[in-house]
């Protein structure tokens, strides 16, 4: 009186397959769980029993034992209510154990019977790696991206364990359709004039470099940064699958085609918070914004007004492209590598031309204060925007389109991935002398800026990545020209009151 | 002969100190001058009198019989030494303007290392090694920031200041109270013959004029003259450099000393000057904020002339601060092309850039 059934758990963004093995046995009629349930985990064998009497099926009078292994680990959600019932079945002979061989279950149970969806199908489907995978409806785009088996719809407990016996045919499950690629996004022709700025995105979507666009209320930073996702191009295979799992595993639906494709634009609120952001709670460890916009661009508007707390906390996704969450009972590596590209006002007043600022001295400084320091030296590119001529905004037209400055950004990138494997915000340091040398103008201009204290060594070396973006996109090969290191010390603006902190 | 060769020969006669060489030059013209003061003619001016009454003037007339004028103007242009009169146009407008002025300058370099900023580096003689690596750090400092270094090639302190700004491939400016042939001390020969070379060398003195005494206070006037900020680095209670110190005060030049312990009786001087209400000068950036410069885009290169993209940058921000975009989209040239002018303008002072704004610079040097 046996059963064994296939099921998963998620952690951050990463399933675990989970053995759910039934014993039914003599006793005192009781159901226990053991191997580390959590709360939710506990509750399903209440859940469980009522879908099973309410799909006239029988409940053992008999003393129930389910055992969740590996059983070290602890297990949450109420995604193993179905596997727990499958199992229960088998074990009474409701179910004939040959009918589940080879099968996995996924989905939460109502008191009615019916199957719910539960969040993060996808990595989960993924772990499990069975051969058939049966789902709720709502999580049937998610399981068809994570396994090349057959999916299988359960609707009802009733009407599985019929279709598991063959005495009723399986539901139509139509395949997913459309590419999200196919969706439009907001075009860079929409903006007018501001080449600077537009130059910034270029270069940040062509060699992956961190932007913080400063600039008075209706400069245009917003509209800017919504253009960027544009310019990335699709997502590689891994990154794709990656991006895909975390958005399940956060409970964010996939796109139309399934597959996450295009690369994610993450804009989250200035008050969000820590956990919101670099992800966590207590039981499953949902993955936070930076997650989500592994692969894509995190825009962060009006940085100064985030927490400084929470600005911190993007030291190290910034820095090794993952987060890692740890709390008492779980912890979980999730990857984030992304684009940062943000906004901020130059003071909270919301600045302008020289003089037209009304702060006084003690806001002004407090305000750039939160934006100072390690953070600010990992952006890149610091641009400043400002609103465009009215010339520029009423002449319609002109300005290059998305597709084709795209276009220049995917044969930079390519160039890059060629020579270092890596986008070249990603050089390491100590291989950009072999990569990318500098010509002896070039050398000497970035010498005399480290003379003149307007370039940290950092500075330096970022500079130095930009200019080598700027010249694959130009198309140019050898030393690094004069100019392209003149173009990069353009697009690294210093902001007056981090110019203390921040030399470059 | 040159009238002025009369001239030179009376401001080395001893005892004819700059005041003297003035009341006499300017009474008289030259060769009038040179005949007054060597008792050849009796002059009809009462001053002139009075004041020759009241020098030692058997001692004048014998110093005459051994400085011919027409000698000594050979011997300045053999030893490259240029003669200036204080109505040349060449004599140095920032010492022209001073009322202790002297009639007739001795420049061996090139005069026009007087354009950029300068700064005054002057201490005892009697310098510790501790003082000296001070002089020597903000001479190389200056040096560095394309600021001129004053200095007076006197042992100790100002030997270690000229020094470093010559190693450090600055520019020194030193002021001497002897002949340009007769080097004092003896050991910086070389160090001498260096400053005249890749800076500017200047006396008051014709060449072979000795050092005497009386004259090492005089020179400080111009050393105080010539520095737009006076630092002093070390200094005993009683000393050259805090007659230097005075002459800077009186003439409104910031002075600024170096502090030191208490038991360094070669810092008392300096530790009194800082109770008198000196400043203190405790690195570099202490004397660059005196010279009003930035703490940062402190190193400026005068451009002579505003032409092609430059002038249409400038003129550009005439009407006030713009950002990178407009300036683009005004002057048309590409970004790369755009950013090396603009960074010529600020390293010359005439652009300044606050968060990513373009504003015209107050232009240490004034606009071309």
């Amino acid at each position: 009186m046996i059963a064994s059934v296939s099921s998963a758990t998620v952690i951050g963004s990463r399933g675990r397959a989970i053995t759910v093995e039934v014993h039914v046995g003599r006793g005192l009629p009781s159901l226990s769980i053991v191997g580390l349930p959590d709360e939710a985990c506990r509750e399903a064998r209440d859940r469980v029993r009522a879908a099973v009497l309410s799909s006239q099926l029988d409940w053992p009078v008999s003393r129930i034992t389910i055992n969740l292994a590996p059983s070290n680990e602890r297990k949450g959600g109420a995604g193993l209510d179905l596997a727990i019932a499958v199992g229960v079945l088998v074990a009474t002979r409701q179910l004939p154990p040959e009918a589940i061989v080879g099968h996995g279950f996924l989905g939460e149970l109502g008191l009615d019977g019916s199957v719910r969806p539960v969040l993060g199908a996808a990595p989960m489907v993924h772990a499990m790696g069975s051969e058939v995978t049966v789902v709720a409806a709502g999580n049937i785009r998610e399981a068809q991206v994570a396994t090349q088996g057959p999916v299988r719809v359960a609707c009802h407990l009733g009407s599985l364990v019929r279709c598991l016996t063959r005495a009723e045919a399986w539901p139509d499950v139509d395949d997913p359709d459309g590419d999200e690629l196919d969706e439009p996004v907001p075009d860079l022709a929409d903006v007018r004039g501001q080449p600077v700025a537009r130059l910034a995105l270029e270069v940040a979507a062509a060699g992956g470099h961190h932007v913080l666009f400063s600039g008075s209320p209706g400069s245009g930073k917003t509209m800017l940064a919504s253009r960027l996702p544009g310019l990335l191009p699709p997502l590689d295979a891994a990154t794709a699958i990656d991006a895909t799992m975390i958005r399940s595993a956060a409970g964010v639906g996939l796109p139309a085609g399934g597959m996450v494709r295009r690369a994610p634009f993450r804009a989250p609120h200035h008050s969000s918070s820590l956990v919101a952001l670099i992800g966590g709670g207590t039981s499953q460890l949902r993955p936070g914004e930076v997650s989500l916009a592994h692969g894509g661009s995190l825009f962060l508007d009006e940085l100064g007004e985030f927490s400084p707390s929470v600005l911190d906390s993007l030291r190290q996704p910034l820095e090794e492209g993952v987060v890692r969450v740890a709390r008492a009972r779980a912890s979980a590596t999730l990857p984030a590598r992304f684009l940062l590209i943000a906004a901020t006002n130059p003071c909270p007043c919301g600045g302008g031309p020289p003089g037209s600022c009304v702060c006084d001295e003690g806001s002004r400084a407090r305000y750039l204060r939160r934006l100072s320091g390690p953070l600010l030296d990992r952006l890149d590119l610091r641009v400043t925007v400002e609103r465009p001529e009215i010339d520029d905004l009423v002449a319609g037209g002109g300005a290059e389109p998305t597709a084709v400055v795209a276009q220049r950004v995917a044969k930079a990138r390519q160039r890059a991935l060629e020579r270092g494997d890596c986008v070249n915000a990603q050089l390491p340091g100590d291989r950009l002398d072999a990569v990318a040398p500098l010509s002896a103008p070039a050398a000497a201009r970035l010498r005399s800026e480290l003379e003149r204290q307007r370039l940290t060594g950092r500075g330096y070396h970022r500079v130095r990545r930009v200019a080598l973006t700027l010249a694959d996109l130009a198309g140019e090969d050898g030393p690094l020209a004069e100019d392209r290191v003149l173009e990069a010390l353009a697009l690294r603006v210093r902001l007056g009151a981090l110019g203390r902190s921040v030399a470059a | 002969m040159d009238e002025r060769a009369f001239i030179i020969a009376l401001a080395g006669l001893a005892h004819m100190g700059p005041s003297g060489l003035r009341l006499l030059a300017g009474h008289h013209p030259p060769e009038q001058a040179w005949a007054v003061a060597t008792g050849r003619r009796l002059s009809e001016v009462a001053v002139v009198r009075d004041f020759l009454a009241r020098t030692k003037f058997a001692a004048l007339w014998r110093s005459a019989e051994a400085s011919l004028p027409s000698m000594l103007e050979r011997r300045c242009r053999d030893l490259g030494v240029r003669a200036l009169l204080i109505d040349d146009g060449e004599y140095p407008p920032v010492l022209a303007a001073d009322p202790q002025a002297p009639a007739v300058l001795f420049a061996q370099g090139d005069l026009s290392v007087l354009q950029r900023r300068r700064v005054g580096v002057v201490g005892t003689r009697h310098a510790t090694a501790t003082g000296r690596a001070t002089a020597e750090e903000l001479a190389r400092g200056l040096a560095n920031h394309h600021i001129a270094v004053v200095s007076g090639l006197a042992r100790g302190i100002d030997g270690a200041a000229h020094r470093a700004v010559l190693d450090a491939g600055g520019t020194p400016i030193g002021v001497v109270a002897s002949g340009h042939d007769v080097v004092y001390p003896r050991e910086h020969a070389s160090l001498w013959r260096a400053v005249g070379e890749r800076g500017l060398l200047l006396s008051e003195l014709p060449p072979g004029c000795r050092p005497e005494t009386y004259r090492f206070p005089l020179r400080n006037r111009i050393l105080a003259v010539l520095s737009e900020v006076l630092v002093v680095v070390e200094s005993r209670s009683s000393g050259g450099s805090l007659i230097t110190a005075e002459e800077a005060a009186r003439r409104g030049r910031p002075v600024l000393a170096v502090p030191g312990s208490v038991r360094n009786p070669a810092a008392q001087g300096t530790n009194d000057l800082i109770a008198d209400g000196a400043a203190p000068a405790r690195d570099l950036d202490d004397v660059l904020m005196a010279l009003g410069l930035q703490s940062c885009d402190r190193a400026f290169t005068p451009i002579v002339t505003l032409d092609g993209l430059d002038r249409c940058v400038d003129e550009a921000l005439a009407e006030g601060g713009r950002c990178l975009e407009d300036l683009l989209s005004l002057t048309g040239v590409p970004l790369g092309v755009l950013m090396r002018s603009i960074l010529r303008l600020e390293a010359a002072g005439l652009v300044v850039v606050t968060d990513g704004w373009f504003e015209r610079g107050h232009a240490p040097w004034g606009r071309p």
